[in-house]
């Protein structure tokens, strides 16, 4: 039984928490957060013990695993801390927040005794692994260019506001397009060069909308585009892969199994839509489930820190491209 | 009744084009000429017209005409009806080079003859439905420009380079950047673009991929790749996303359509009943011819876009974003 503390209770980590929480081989011990309504929280809906900071969680003998899910620019010092202590670390994208912080978890990596797995979890989602396999098995023939898209919802709302803060979070691009440079990056190999444009600068701080070009070293020309434009919209991924001998393509509004339009009480046009493409076993259940076998079968998690640490080198490559507007070879 | 000459049906849209001369109760199709006379001879019986073997004697009979050659003879035959006083309508790319654009803009010029470019995409009415939107200010300040125009191989002289001018992105770019430029009232100031050959069996660009900005730093990227395969269910597309301050734009320029699951085709194929946009072009040229005014699409506005197509060669050739010309 893996003894778990999810470190910082926000979004990622009540979901985190609620895996945990049932997965089988796994034990969610602990929740460590800043914020003593979290706290209260975790204790009453979890039953589980609460700690105000991560470096105490880290400390307790009764923890093998600590699962990061605070704000990017704490990553890295957690981590460190982790591998200190002995502990498997599973940490949520982006992996760290700086070059400078991808040298240092190399370095500790290389000296861990423990695992490190990295939440890219639409590596887990069932239609990019679907796709993969198609452009692996040479359905689409050579790919040669991709796009992937994913956006359209309101800016997100974190703990003191830290998406907003490019400092800590890195914008669009480095906390949500990353997701597609990571996936493609997985399906197409190392990228060659990239040149990046996006609205910062132009809008104010709670939106911003940008895209990246990445050349990989195999030839494929890809379009990743991520968004944080702030009005209303449905939530949505796509992705298109063309080759010499077809395409693979999907739409996650064209996905959902499941329209579900729902009255708003007394109010006729506050009627909203929302799909849905359920599944038993979610993308999220599915990664931190591979990190417990990884423990248990003395392998490498499915993403590793090396593998995290490049495409966030990728990313900061991009967020260097569009404030330099130089193309940045990798 | 304005009479209007074909000279060459190199280029498939000439097809469209001439049936929708055809249609217009205003205008008449005197003839077509073509320099591959078997070509010419069979598009003049499918269109109930004349064919010339001369493109001087087809000049002679009528007012204007709609040059559809190889776009490398663009500027031949703009030259030589610009001599004869007619009115022109010229296939898109205006020319592969700045050079021939300019040489073209200024014999029309020189003339006195009026010289409009086909961007049949500017009367596309969903396209109209965007423009009046925005004119409106739906969605506030443009921030962030999202194009596509990708299609399947067209072969051919499209993919020769002395007549074409090049490949996917000389033939995929001219499209977005023209209507993005009449929608938005920037011009493009600097392009990055990845360029190579990787899906199809050819000597030129087949896929592409073009990161621009619009004047006030605005991002705007285009892709113009052959990429449908053969099993696509239409020729390509034509798509633009436009992200604003208050809100955003998404338009699908071939959306209006029915899907058939066609076992003859073995495939699904649309078929759009999208609004003629080739027949609101041609009406709005033959109008133009009839009542003297000016283009609605000038050689100005064929230069400009063609020239971020050139531009994006360059840039795949050094490696760097290219700034364009003011």
């Amino acid at each position: 039984m893996i003894r778990v503390a999810v470190i910082g209770y926000g979004t990622m980590g009540r979901l985190h928490a609620s895996i945990w929480k049932k997965l089988p081989g796994a034990r969610l011990a602990a929740v460590a957060d800043l914020d003593p309504e979290r706290r209260q929280h975790a204790e009453a809906q979890l039953g589980v013990k609460s700690y105000v900071k991560g470096e105490e969680v880290i400390g307790d003998p009764d923890i093998d695993l600590v699962d990061i899910c605070v704000p990017t620019d704490g990553h890295a010092e957690l981590i460190r801390r982790a591998v200190e202590m002995d502990k498997h670390v599973f940490c949520e994208k982006p992996l760290v927040r700086t070059r400078e912080e991808c040298d240092l978890v190399e370095r500790l990596a290389a000296e861990a005794r423990k695992k490190i797995g990295v939440g890219h979890v639409v590596r887990f989602f069932p239609e990019y692994v679907a796709a993969r396999e198609k452009i692996l098995s040479g359905a689409v023939g050579r790919p040669a260019v991709a796009r992937a898209f994913r956006g359209g919802s309101l800016f997100p709302r974190g703990w003191q506001d830290w998406y907003a803060d490019f400092a800590r979070s890195g914008g669009v691009i480095l906390d949500l397009a990353i997701h597609d440079i990571d996936y493609l990056r997985w399906c197409f190999g190392e990228v060659e060069r990239v040149y990046a444009k996006t609205t910062r600068g132009v809008t104010d701080e709670r939106m911003e909308h940008a895209f990246v070009m990445l050349r990989f070293k195999n030839g494929v020309i890809a379009h990743v585009e991520g968004s944080w434009a702030n009005y209303p919209g449905q939530f949505y991924t796509a992705l298109e892969i063309a080759g010499s001998k077809g395409m693979v393509e999907f739409d996650t509004r064209k996905t959902a199994a499941i329209v579900y339009n729902k009255a708003a009480a007394g109010e006729e046009w506050a009627n909203v839509a929302v799909p849905e493409s359920p599944s038993l076993v979610s993308p999220y259940e599915a990664e931190l489930a591979d990190m417990v076998a990884a423990i248990r079968e003395g392998r490498e998690p499915k993403v590793t820190l090396k593998d995290a640490v490049a495409t966030v080198r990728v990313a900061l490559a991009a967020v260097e491209s569009a404030e330099t507007g130089r193309v940045i070879s990798l | 009744m304005v009479r209007i000459g074909i000279i060459s049906l190199a280029h498939m849209h000439a097809y469209s084009y001439a049936s929708a001369v055809n249609q217009l109760p205003n205008a008449k199709l005197v003839g077509i000429y073509d320099d591959n006379e078997e070509r010419g001879k069979r598009g003049a019986e499918m269109f109930r017209t004349r064919f010339f073997a001369d493109a001087e004697e087809l000049l002679k009979h009528v007012d204007a005409v709609i040059i559809c050659s190889e776009n490398a003879f663009h500027r031949k035959w703009t030259e030589l009806a610009a001599k004869h006083g007619k009115d022109i309508l010229c296939e898109k790319p205006i020319a592969t080079s700045v050079e021939d654009a300019k040489a073209m803009i200024k014999a029309c010029e020189e003339a006195g003859v009026r010289l409009q470019i086909a961007f049949p995409v500017r009367f596309c009415t969903p396209i109209r439905r965007v423009k009046a939107l925005l004119d409106e200010g739906a969605i506030g300040e443009i921030v962030a420009v999202r194009g596509t125009n990708r299609g399947q191989m067209p072969g051919g002289w499209f993919i020769q380079k002395e007549l074409a001018g090049g490949g996917a992105v000389m033939d995929h770019t001219v499209h977005v950047v023209d209507v993005v430029r009449w929608l938005t009232g920037k011009e493009v100031v600097s392009v990055y673009a990845e360029v190579d050959t990787m899906i199809h069996d050819v000597d030129i660009d087949d896929c592409g991929m073009l990161f621009m900005e619009l004047e006030g730093g605005i991002p705007f990227t285009q892709d113009p790749s052959w990429s449908r395969p053969k099993s696509f269910h239409t020729w390509g597309d034509v798509t633009l996303e436009l992200v604003g301050t208050q809100g955003s734009l998404y338009v699908d320029a071939l959306a209006q359509s029915i899907r058939i699951y066609d076992d003859g085709a073995g495939k699904l194929v649309t078929q759009p009943f999208t609004e003629d946009m080739d027949l609101a072009l041609i009406a709005d040229f033959v109008e133009m011819v009839a009542t003297k005014r000016s283009p609605s699409i000038t050689g100005f506005d064929g230069l400009q876009a063609m020239a971020v197509a050139l531009a994006a060669y360059e840039s795949a050739r050094l490696g760097q974003p290219v700034a364009l010309k003011p």
